[in-house]
């Protein structure tokens, strides 16, 4: 019988006449991938596990076009794909269209596509296990349960307390798993196309992570720097050529609404009132809408699949990119879904550098104020220091040798450094030299002492700060004016202080 | 057993769902007919569906199955030879299980009562009473809440009543002269459908030139497919004036253009046909070419705008920017509908790489346009207050000095703003400056600063306000 009704529709309708042919192209010959920093991630490390940056994925696919229109379905791109930045070369008769369908198969969508169309109700005999199947038609949309129409009458589906259930016989040719990209081309002859696909997409973070080791001398720092990337996919992306582009790019549309799948609603089944007496199912009672539908299932787990790769020392060629800074990995390499990997980046294993310690304090301070100054180590990016590249943005970690041991000094952080800049990169702060604010009411001058309670001389940098309405003037010793602030600039001697003071005038 | 029942009432319905499909899908069994649809940007769409109806003479209600399921029921028009409108209904009494139960109270509708134990089935006519908080049912002379003991019982109802429907229904209902099939043609508006244009723009730096390719892309969210449908995109976005506030927009036209881009208006709005009928499907982002321009002129430039009385402690990296036209010689030829314009830039390898977006409003051709991509590595500025002094009592003089720093081998041109020179109730002025300033507006003051290969440069500047 239902055969039989398949074969009267189609017999009705013809059977699906298309002049489009379908071609599929599962997957990409060979790939790159140039990863890209979140723009609004600031400094700080990659969450690996929901990367919050891009990628711009490059893949190069062998299609056999027959003549005539053909539509290409592009299969095996990453989840997070932008489509309306997909870009594809390469084919004779060009592209007329893009499409990116989105209907996606779920439940409420299988069940709202057969609205009004036979399907079959099966029922269990909970009792004896006996199936009974029969032809039925839905009669209402899934929101609110169903009501289908059987040679019985008209039921409300699970209402009943007996297992039963539809049975479709195909899904609707518009629902796909996922988010699908294909394109319309036309050829005048049958041949094979080698074309080149790009597409923008979410899920790729990247960033340098700075490993900074102060040599025993204390005077020459070893910086290594990895390129750490994140892939957040579900795909895979293998013996892929890796780039990653350092600086800050902007970035206007929204990439996640961009690249998200559309919600799938689930299929919500809710009945005519039931009887209650625990007074906990009132959403139930009479005339109130029915329950808000459950949440999307949460993302799936990624912990299981996570595994953190470390790759061997070949280090990264850096090319310029207009105004920003290209990265090429000398290998192809594996970016698996859900993975993280590393690669050398960058390698400087000289730089001259010179330790002070620093504090930027307001002109007008409490009497009793007083803190530790900031370590900072600094060195200028040039080639005659021993640097002289390009320092992308990154976390840092400072160690110091100790014996044959390093041994862990700070947690720091980098920010773009251009061939040229001053680096400064605070690293914690030193307990053995502290300053001191004083101030005597009698003179009416405030005071400045630093203390160093190590066995080193240390160098120290004071800015003060001023304002228009509270002058800094008469100091003792004599400070310098920087950048709209004044400098004191001294060497404080092991187990020694050293000491400023000055007025403060307002003007009038 | 069962089967042979069903046949028959089966059959009666197949024609009509038969008769409905389209010969493109048959999965899609769309009552459409000759379908256009006019699209503008602000998520509002004109649809304009031609059916052939078969109307009988006198007073008939037409139901219009598969309009958008976001139609704006109020916007419907109809329009048939020799039929006129009575009236126009929109009905959405949605059948579901709860409805049924309602529009049953007083019937009698049938329950079986499955023996959990044993599969025994019985039977029995059962009259509705009451829904309210459960279901009250009378068998015979007893009366029952439905299921409160909770065993499996099916309720099984003759029909499904007439004024309930699994889609929210639009129909008219009209007088005609005359019977016969003839075309009926609708018009209504709906939101859900949208478009905007997406850019891809391949910039050569050294070379100072672009290729534009621009794409309209149309995106329905609408619920519902459009088979074969005649497309127009309108470059505008139709009334929907809600008053109010609306904050002007920064925008990347340098220059307004005054020429008159060669395609078809409507009113003030561009249109952009989309050449062959389409099917658009419903939660699809369509997309298709309008532009492709190669080697227009182009320059990358840098620019830094600067908040009043804003120092910073460490240099900032100013924007890159890309300029280039839309006029008809030297430029792109062609008005551009709003939309996101992404630049790529050729690799040392020769493959494209992205560089950056940024959005352009609706831009009529020869106009000029500035885009800002990101921000340039190599290209620092780091302004400073140097001073503030009070010359009187009523004015203040500021000491700025911007520092800037181009890490490239080549020589760099950075526009540089001071911005917030005219704020409520003063005036400023510049009293001496080490490089001439331009005033391109009462707020701020613009340099071009040209900082050498390598190197670096200062520009020093005194403002003097008066409060």
């Amino acid at each position: 019988m239902r055969r039989w009704l398949i074969l009267l529709l189609l017999a009705m309708t013809g059977a699906p006449a298309s002049a489009q042919t379908l071609i599929v192209s599962p997957g990409a010959q060979s790939r790159s991938v140039t990863v890209y920093r979140d723009p609004q991630r600031g400094e700080g490390s990659i969450n690996a596990r929901f990367p919050t940056g891009f990628a711009l994925v490059t893949e190069q696919r062998r299609i056999t076009l027959p003549p005539g229109d053909a539509t290409i379905r592009f299969e095996g791109v990453a989840d997070g794909m932008i489509a309306v930045s997909a870009a594809v070369t390469g084919l004779p008769g060009g592209v007329i269209q893009k499409n990116r369908d989105a209907r996606l198969l779920s439940p409420a969508s299988l069940t709202l596509g057969a609205l009004g169309k036979p399907v079959r109700l099966r029922r269990t005999d909970p009792a004896t296990g006996k199936v009974v199947e029969q032809d039925a038609i839905i009669r209402s949309t899934p929101d609110q349960a169903l009501v289908i129409e059987s040679a019985d009458g008209v039921e409300a589906l699970r209402c009943s307390g007996l297992p039963e259930t539809l049975i479709h016989d195909s899904v609707p040719s518009d629902l796909s798993v996922t988010p699908t990209l294909s394109i319309d081309t036309q050829s005048d002859r049958a041949t094979r196309a080698d074309v080149t696909l790009t597409y923008l997409t979410t899920g790729f973070d990247w960033a340098a992570d700075y490993v900074a080791r102060i040599a025993p001398d204390g005077q020459t720092l070893d910086l290594f720097a990895w390129l750490t990337v994140a892939n957040g996919n579900s795909v895979a992306f293998p013996d892929a050529r890796l780039l990653a582009i350092a600086g800050r790019l902007n970035r206007t549309s929204d990439y996640d609404a961009l690249g998200r799948a559309p919600d799938a609603p689930p299929l919500y089944l809710s009945c005519w009132p039931e009887p209650s007496y625990e007074g906990e199912d009132d959403e139930m009672a009479y005339g109130l809408a029915p329950p808000p539908p459950p949440p999307p299932p949460p993302p799936p787990p990624m912990m299981a699949a996570q595994e953190i790769m470390v790759t061997g020392r070949r280090v990264a060629t850096q090319e310029e990119l207009g105004d920003l800074k290209l990265y090429r990995v000398p290998m192809t390499v594996d970016l698996n879904p859900n993975g993280q990997k590393q690669v050398a980046l960058l390698h400087q294993r000289a730089i001259a550098f010179t330790t002070l310690y620093t504090a930027r304090l307001s002109a007008q301070g409490e009497a009793s104020e007083g803190g530790p100054l900031t370590r900072t180590l600094r060195f200028t990016n040039r080639r005659e220091s021993g640097a002289g590249v390009p320092l992308p943005s990154g976390g840092l970690s400072l160690f110091a040798m100790r014996g044959d041991e390093s041994l862990l000094l700070a947690q720091a952080r980098m920010r773009d450094q251009a061939i040229g800049d001053k680096v400064e990169i605070a690293a914690g702060q030193n307990p053995h030299l502290r300053y001191e604010r004083s101030f005597d009411d009698k003179t009416q001058r405030y005071g400045l002492r630093l203390i160093n309670s190590g066995t080193e001389p240390l160098f120290a940098e004071i800015i003060m700060q001023d304002d228009e309405a509270n002058r800094l003037v008469g100091s003792r010793p004599r400070l310098v004016r920087r950048d709209g602030a004044w400098l004191w600039t001294v060497t404080v001697p092991a187990q020694g202080t050293a000491h400023l003071d000055y007025r403060l005038r307002t003007p009038r | 057993m069962p089967r042979l029942f069903l046949l028959a009432p089966l059959l009666a319905l197949l024609p009509a769902a038969v008769l409905a499909q389209d010969a493109t899908d048959p999965t899609a069994a769309s009552a459409q007919g000759d379908v256009a649809v006019t699209i503008y940007n602000n998520n509002l769409a004109l649809v304009q569906d031609v059916r052939q109806l078969a109307i009988p003479a006198g007073v008939s209600r037409i139901e219009f199955p598969d309009v958008s399921a976001q139609i704006r029921p109020e916007t419907l028009s109809f329009a048939a030879d020799g039929a006129s409108i009575v009236e126009q209904n929109f009905d959405f009494d949605l059948l579901s299980p709860a409805k049924l139960m309602e529009k049953a109270i007083g019937r009698t509708v049938t329950i079986v009562r499955t023996n959990p134990a044993t599969g025994a089935e019985q039977r029995e006519q059962a009259k509705v009473l009451s829904v309210q908080g459960g279901v009250v049912l009378q068998i015979g002379q007893r009366i029952e809440i439905l299921r409160d003991d909770g065993l499996p019982v099916r309720v099984i109802f003759d029909k499904v009543p007439a004024n309930l429907r699994a889609r929210p229904t639009l129909s008219v209902t009209v007088d005609s002269a005359r019977a016969g099939t003839r075309a009926a043609s609708l018009r209504y508006l709906t939101p859900g459908l949208g478009w905007a244009a997406d850019y891809v723009a391949l910039f050569d730096a050294k070379a100072g030139r672009i290729d534009v390719q621009g794409w309209v892309t149309l995106t329905n969210n609408s619920g519902t497919s459009y088979d074969n449908a005649r497309t127009l995109l309108v470059a505008g976005s139709v009334g929907q004036s809600q008053g109010g506030y609306r904050p002007q927009r920064s925008t990347a036209i340098r220059r307004a253009g005054t020429e008159t881009a060669p395609r078809e208006q409507l009113g003030d709005f561009y249109l952009y046909p989309i050449a062959a009928r389409t099917r658009i499907a419903d939660r699809q982002t369509k997309q298709v070419s309008f532009l492709d321009v190669q080697a227009v002129p182009a320059r990358a430039g840098y620019a830094y705008r600067n908040g009043w009385l804003a120092s910073s402690e460490e240099p900032q990296s100013v924007r890159s920017v890309v300029h280039f036209s839309t006029a008809r010689s030297g430029g792109l030829g062609d008005a551009l509908p709003a939309g996101t314009v992404r630049f790529y830039m050729k690799d040392a390898g020769g493959a494209p790489q992205f560089i950056g977006e940024n959005q352009v409003d609706h831009t009529p051709m020869g106009s000029d346009l500035a885009l800002a991509t990101g921000d340039a590595f190599d290209v620092k500025v780091k302004p400073v207050v140097e001073q503030r002094e009070r010359v009187s009592n009523s004015k203040w003089r500021s000491h700025m000095r911007y520092d800037l720093s181009n890490a490239k081998d080549q020589p760099v041109t950075v526009e540089l703003t001071q911005s917030g020179l005219d704020f409520a109730f003063d005036d400023t002025r510049i009293v001496s400056e080490s490089l001439p300033s331009q005033r391109i507006d009462s707020n701020s003051a613009r340099w071009q600063v040209t900082v050498p290969a390598n190197g670096t440069t200062s520009l020093t500047a005194i403002f003097e306000t008066r409060y």
